[in-house]
């Protein structure tokens, strides 16, 4: 069976892959009765958490932020894992590299999310590997918005949801055009087009407007930032959501526990070095 | 059939002779190691041979490409469930040859009624750590040769026994790097590739001089281009293949 690059129909079909040349025919039966979803789909009436007014609320309880600077991609997230009130960890990874030049960053149920990402990598490599050619940057978004629709029966619930953004780097662009590439989604799944900065989770609120004006008349633009100065105002609002918000980290000088900063440049995804961190905060605070 | 043991066998023998009739003019493929991984090359006239099946695990084959194809897609698929299922740690050569292709190229030999598969297949991985680089050689009719220091593909068993005595009385004179490795397989392809072009009366002489080598080398480069992929374990990346890039070729030939 060809699934012509498409790793959830590979997946879909994976028991009856072995000797699958003379199984064709009887794959094609099973089409029609094969769930075609990833994850746990309900066949009960969705209750409970949905109000009048809001259809789903979404516990999103981090802060996430990505944004361009003068050489690519910047993105960010806190470190904090909470349930309710309680802290449940303290060292979690919400910026997520997904290929050389891709990085997802979550906000929202942790086992959903990183579900997501890891059929994203495996999609990504997937389609590489069996069609001898990088999947687009529009099938790359397709994929993402297909995998957090299906998710939806989740997010209805009001404990699954996944908000993501998902941020790339396009190497071949010429000189005039940024390579860097910043998309942000909703809990359907529709991708919103190509930003200068993106932030979701339950701190963005605090942020988002800080962002807006920083870059409309701040002292430099965010793109004209380097990568120092783009660290430090990450940093900064990042200690400005977790004032605000008691499901965001701010910077743990006591367990030297920093938030996760990647940039992703002509030279892929990069992790910056708690030293480096440490040396912008010194200059930040 | 089956009741006639004889003239299964002589069918057998027959689907044979047909296979190896049909591979005997394939573009030879030579995979040798170099210090930070593993090559794969061959010359090819405009489709893609060498291609990515993991992380650490490539592929070539030499034989009809719509079998190549298939099998190909048969042990990517099947190296893809696998990672996803469980952790991409847990793919690795020894299972897909063992538990996935052989027994395929096998039960397609052996079934004579039906098609069989024209093909002979290279596959090489990368070891992490300590473990062995390994190169798995499989055979139309699901032999399997395994071993550490090179392997190649051609189009008769006695091109290929030629290549290897090539091949292992010249490895000790290379310095391990890339450019040398690349030299190096180059010249074995050409080995293989002049010993296909021999009639079959002259199968008995695989003496290939050095001039002979540069010679076919220069024709075929005419309307054929060289291929190459590597499996470099200093790559930052999960992925440790790469196609090299004809200029990198180029400068890797013209190193001394």
């Amino acid at each position: 069976m060809n699934h012509k690059g498409d790793f959830l129909s590979l997946l879909k079909h994976a028991d009856t892959m072995q000797g699958q040349h003379e199984m064709d025919v009887a794959s094609s039966e099973l089409d029609r009765n094969a769930s075609p979803k990833i994850f746990p789909v309900t066949k009960k009436p969705l209750q409970g958490k949905a109000t009048h007014g809001t259809m789903v609320e979404i516990p999103e309880a981090t802060t996430v932020v990505a944004m361009r600077y003068s050489n690519g991609i910047i993105i960010a997230g806190d470190r904090r894992a909470t349930a309710g009130t309680s802290v449940v960890h303290d060292r979690a990874e919400k910026v997520l590299p997904i290929d050389t030049y891709s990085v997802l960053a979550i906000s929202g149920a942790p086992a959903m999310a990183y579900e997501i990402a890891r059929v994203l990598k495996h999609s990504f490599q997937y389609f590489r590997r069996s069609q001898l050619q990088e999947l687009s940057v529009e099938g790359k978004l397709r994929t993402l918005s297909r995998l957090i629709r299906e998710n939806l029966p989740m997010a209805m619930q009001g404990i699954g949801a996944v908000i993501p953004i998902f941020a790339l780097y396009t190497p071949q662009t010429d000189e005039s055009e940024h390579g860097g590439k910043i998309y942000f989604y909703d809990a359907l799944g529709a991708h919103f087009e190509n930003v200068d900065f993106a932030t979701t989770g339950s701190g963005s609120i605090w942020i988002r407007g800080v962002l807006r004006y920083l870059d409309r008349w701040g002292e430099s633009r965010l793109e004209d930032m380097d990568q120092q100065q783009a660290t430090i105002t990450i940093l900064r609002l990042l200690d400005t959501a977790s004032e605000y918000d008691a499901a965001t980290s701010g910077y743990n000088a006591k367990a030297e526990i920093f938030p996760t900063i990647k940039t992703i440049t002509q030279q892929g995804v990069q992790t910056l070095p708690e030293d480096f961190l440490k040396d912008c905060y010194a200059e930040a605070t | 059939m089956r009741d006639l043991p004889y003239r299964w066998i002589e069918a057998i023998q027959d689907r044979r002779d047909y296979i190896e009739d049909q591979l005997r003019l394939g573009s030879p493929v030579v995979g040798l190691p170099y210090e930070q991984g593993s090559l794969l090359l061959t010359v090819t006239k405009g489709a893609q041979k060498i291609f990515e099946v993991h992380d650490r695990i490539a592929l070539s084959a030499i034989g009809h490409p719509a079998d190549i194809e298939r099998l190909r897609m048969l042990v990517t698929d099947t190296a893809s469930v696998q990672a996803f299922q469980s952790a991409t740690e847990d793919v690795n050569l020894h299972r897909l040859t063992h538990y996935v292709l052989a027994h395929t190229f096998k039960q397609a030999f052996e079934a004579i009624v039906g098609e069989a598969y024209i093909i002979k297949m290279l596959l090489v991985e990368i070891g992490n750590g300590d473990e062995n680089t390994q190169f798995t050689h499989i055979n139309y009719d699901g032999n399997v040769k395994v071993d550490h220091d090179s392997a190649v593909i051609g189009g008769t068993l006695e091109i290929e026994n030629a290549m290897q005595e090539y091949l292992d009385a010249a490895q000790g004179e290379t310095n391990g790097d890339i450019a040398s490795a690349l030299q190096l397989a180059l010249k074995t392809w050409a080995v293989g590739r002049e010993l296909s072009q021999r009639s079959e009366d002259a199968e008995d002489n695989t003496e290939v001089t050095d001039e002979e080598i540069e010679e076919i080398i220069q024709t075929e480069l005419e309307d054929g281009e060289i291929e190459v992929g590597i499996l470099d374990a200093s790559l930052p990346s999960d992925t440790k293949f790469r196609i090299l890039t004809q200029d990198e070729i180029q400068a890797a030939r013209d190193t001394n």
